[in-house]
């Protein structure tokens, strides 16, 4: 039977205009209300709200801990992106090239942590931490570096890179699937005509298996900028509260601070007008920077 | 094809219904407040934060409540996170008749600033308690001030304080100081005699430090004049020489290593395990700490109390006092019925009960604990030194720092105990920090 196109036109609405309706309710209106709310002078915990203008703003160019938290921020996805694609590139092809037996016992392994709530790898992570019944320190204790022991994420210089280490074990495993899935589609072919032209390992790697995994790489990277500018607030929140004097407020984080902690609401909307225009300036430039031809061979 | 259409766009109507449903307020609350005889009666609802203190005692108060008022409907809002939770009844207008202000997101300045709570200043001229006396007389710390009105009566006496571990010291015969330089000579001997860095706070939270030791020493030095001076963020407050002097003291105890080394990590209850454990002798936190580790408390520990003795020698102890108010909202549905619970739980004898359920103290005076057996002894100890003026003299502060404030102080406070700061850094930073507080108020 020929649909007919009001048909084709009612069906393609039914499958659309809820989407539509929850993305409104969802995505839409709290994004404007956020909008709405920066320019108010807002406690967020009563009904009484003053319209201010452009105060907030100028309030948000003049506060000296904005520029610390876009710092703490873009170190992270920096040192996130590199420490997460470097380990992951590295588990993928070990998993898939070297033929270990116990490769599905290491995938799951690897995964573990992305199965376990961010809140709770974080509250794993301060016990790991802590200064005197913390793995970290008794096994440095243990290996006779007691100079090296101090109080991690009580340190205003080593408790922003403390927090690096759980968020890239916390971030290896999915994206190792994800490259994995992409070597897997590359054919054997490629690599046993290279081996009879008598191209070295590292040279497969670098003129096979990268050009043609580029297309994961380049999504995973952009998945890890975007919940790193939007969820490196949850590590921080749980392991250190943005303290010691603000060594590791990450934008979220302050934002969390100034809108329910001391009562600036409309502050902290017009912190996270910062922090989405921050992200859509970040993912254009990493787009524009990626952009590279699809390679088929 | 007409059918389908229609199908089509009442099962899109029903989804949209659902939505609606989903996101309404329930309101329509059409019961009547007052009963047919003109007796109190309807939905009375509660908001209480249930920390540290438990609430046991809540549960009593409010059992006795509905056998004296069985028209009365109670609707309790309470948990660790009621703040937070109920917050958009708050924000909608709706919010519950009767609020305890305690815990982490509730802020009675706030409260008062948005024009959240009733203005009981006339209501509680005509309170009598049951032997006669009134109660706007009979509290042991007057309620907050407004500009002459007074939105909450404060319900929870409590201070912060410094906790040492009795049996530990008098099994070693450690000093229990009642100044600052007898704080030093008592550290130092712990640490020469235990090997352990004697105090130990939150570096997560350091408004424990800020409110449990440097608030008594303002007011040592400086009387309520400087507590309220530095509160409030007074031009040149934080800059004193008498705030200097009690910064130096701090950083005298970092020089000497008396902080944990590792306490910017730790939160509070991490902070108070250590205590319990012994890594520590010395903890500023306020009367709650038994109660909320109750479960970890190691066999012999015992519980000792001195108000925090950052005072100079010459000068008594100082205590400032941390209200816990009970306060009736001004958009209350209920407020007769409001004002008769309120009514209802300040008297003397649920505030002896309010010390056996809590270990802490009920702000009315005249109370005689030491015939309750409930209450723990180092409660009756401490209520027995707070009430002799010639020990400890109480300071009272205004109303609470506001958050704006006490955050940078905070922030500026815990790199001073860490090392990265003078006390005269701090004190620049302190003297900014309040300054860019009075131009956001403008």
């Amino acid at each position: 039977m020929v649909q007919s196109k009001k048909q084709k036109y009612t069906f393609l609405a039914f499958c659309l205009v809820p989407t539509f309706i929850m993305f409104a309710i969802f995505t839409l209106y709290p994004l404007f209300s956020g909008l709405y709310y920066s320019f108010f002078d807002w406690s967020g915990s009563s009904s009484n709200r003053e319209f201010i203008g452009f105060a907030n703003y100028i309030k948000l160019f003049k506060d000296t801990i904005i520029p610390d938290t876009i710092i703490h921020d873009y170190f992270l996805v920096v040192t996130k992106i590199i420490g997460i694609m470097v380990l992951a590139m590295f588990f993928a092809v070990a998993l898939t090239q070297l033929k270990i037996k116990e490769a599905p016992f290491y995938r799951i392994v690897f995964f573990f942590p992305n199965i376990m709530s961010v809140v709770v790898i974080g509250i794993l992570w301060t016990f790991i931490y802590n200064p005197s019944l913390g793995l970290v320190n008794s096994g440095l204790e243990f290996l006779g570096l007691e100079e090296w022991v101090k109080p991690w994420l009580g340190d205003e210089k080593w408790a922003l890179p403390s927090i690096i280490l759980p968020a890239v074990w916390a971030g290896i495993g999915l994206f190792m699937l994800m490259l994995m899935g992409g070597i897997a589609n590359i054919s054997k072919s490629y690599y046993e005509a290279a081996r009879i032209d008598g191209a070295s390992e590292w040279q497969q790697f670098w003129k096979i298996t990268l050009p043609l995994v580029w297309p994961q790489v380049k999504v995973s990277i952009l998945y890890i900028v975007i919940t790193t500018l939007n969820g490196s607030f949850i590590l921080v929140q749980v392991m250190t509260g943005g303290g010691p004097n603000n060594s590791t407020h990450v934008m979220g984080s302050y934002l969390y601070q100034q809108a329910f902690k001391q009562y600036n609401f409309g502050y902290g909307a017009t912190i996270g007008v910062m922090i989405l225009v921050l992200s859509l300036i970040t993912v254009l430039f990493f787009q524009f920077l990626m952009r590279r031809e699809k390679v088929e061979y | 094809m007409r059918v389908k259409r229609r199908l089509l766009l009442m099962l899109m109507m029903a989804f949209l219904m659902a939505f609606t449903v989903a996101c309404s307020d329930d309101d329509d609350d059409s019961s009547s407040n007052v009963g047919t005889d003109g007796e109190i009666a309807g939905d009375l609802e509660i908001q209480y934060f249930v920390g540290g203190y438990g609430d046991s005692w809540w549960k009593e108060v409010i059992a006795d409540f509905k056998e004296a008022y069985p028209d009365v409907n109670i609707i309790e809002h309470a948990g660790p996170n009621i703040n937070e939770e109920m917050r958009s009844r708050w924000v909608s207008n709706d919010p519950p008749d009767v609020v305890y202000i305690d815990g982490a997101g509730s802020s009675e300045t706030q409260m008062v600033e948005d024009g959240q709570l009733m203005d009981l200043t006339d209501w509680l001229a005509g309170i009598d308690l049951e032997g006669g006396d009134k109660l706007a007389d009979s509290f042991i710390v007057k309620p907050a001030n407004y500009d002459g009105k007074i939105y909450s009566l404060p319900l929870v006496f409590d201070t912060w304080g410094t906790w040492y571990d009795k049996a530990l010291f008098e099994g070693n015969g450690y000093t229990i100081p009642t100044n600052f330089d007898e704080f030093m000579e008592s550290m130092s001997e712990i640490k020469a005699g235990e090997g352990i860095d004697p105090f130990v706070t939150t570096g997560q939270h350091p408004y424990y430090f800020l409110r449990g030791m440097l608030y008594p020493a303002f007011a040592a030095a400086g009387g309520e004049e400087l507590l309220a001076d530095v509160i409030t963020g007074k031009e040149g407050a934080w800059s004193s020489e008498q705030v200097l002097d009690i910064m130096t003291r701090v950083e005298k105890m970092v020089d000497e290593g008396m902080f944990d080394s590792g306490l910017g990590a730790l939160n509070h209850t991490q902070s108070q395990m250590n205590f319990l454990l012994h890594e520590n002798a010395f903890i500023p936190v306020g009367f709650w700490l038994p109660n909320e580790m109750k479960n970890d408390i190691p066999d012999g520990f015992d519980f000792g109390f001195i108000p925090s003795p950052m005072n100079a020698a010459g000068e008594t102890y100082a205590i400032v006092p941390d209200l816990r108010p009970l306060a009736i909202a001004e958009e209350a549905e209920n407020p007769d019925a409001a004002k008769a619970f309120v009514e209802f739980v300040f008297t003397r004898e649920y505030a002896s009960s309010f010390s056996g359920h809590t270990g802490a103290i009920m702000n009315l005076n005249g109370v005689d604990l030491s015939q309750n057996e409930d209450v723990p002894v180092y409660l009756t100890e401490a209520n027995a030194m707070i009430n002799d003026p010639a020990v400890v003299q109480i300071y009272e502060k205004p109303h609470p720092m506001s958050a704006d404030l006490e955050t940078p102080i905070g922030n500026a406070l815990i790199s001073l105990m860490l090392g990265n700061m003078t006390a005269e850094e701090f004190i620049a930073e302190a003297e900014k920090a309040a300054g860019e507080y009075r131009a956001g108020l403008e």
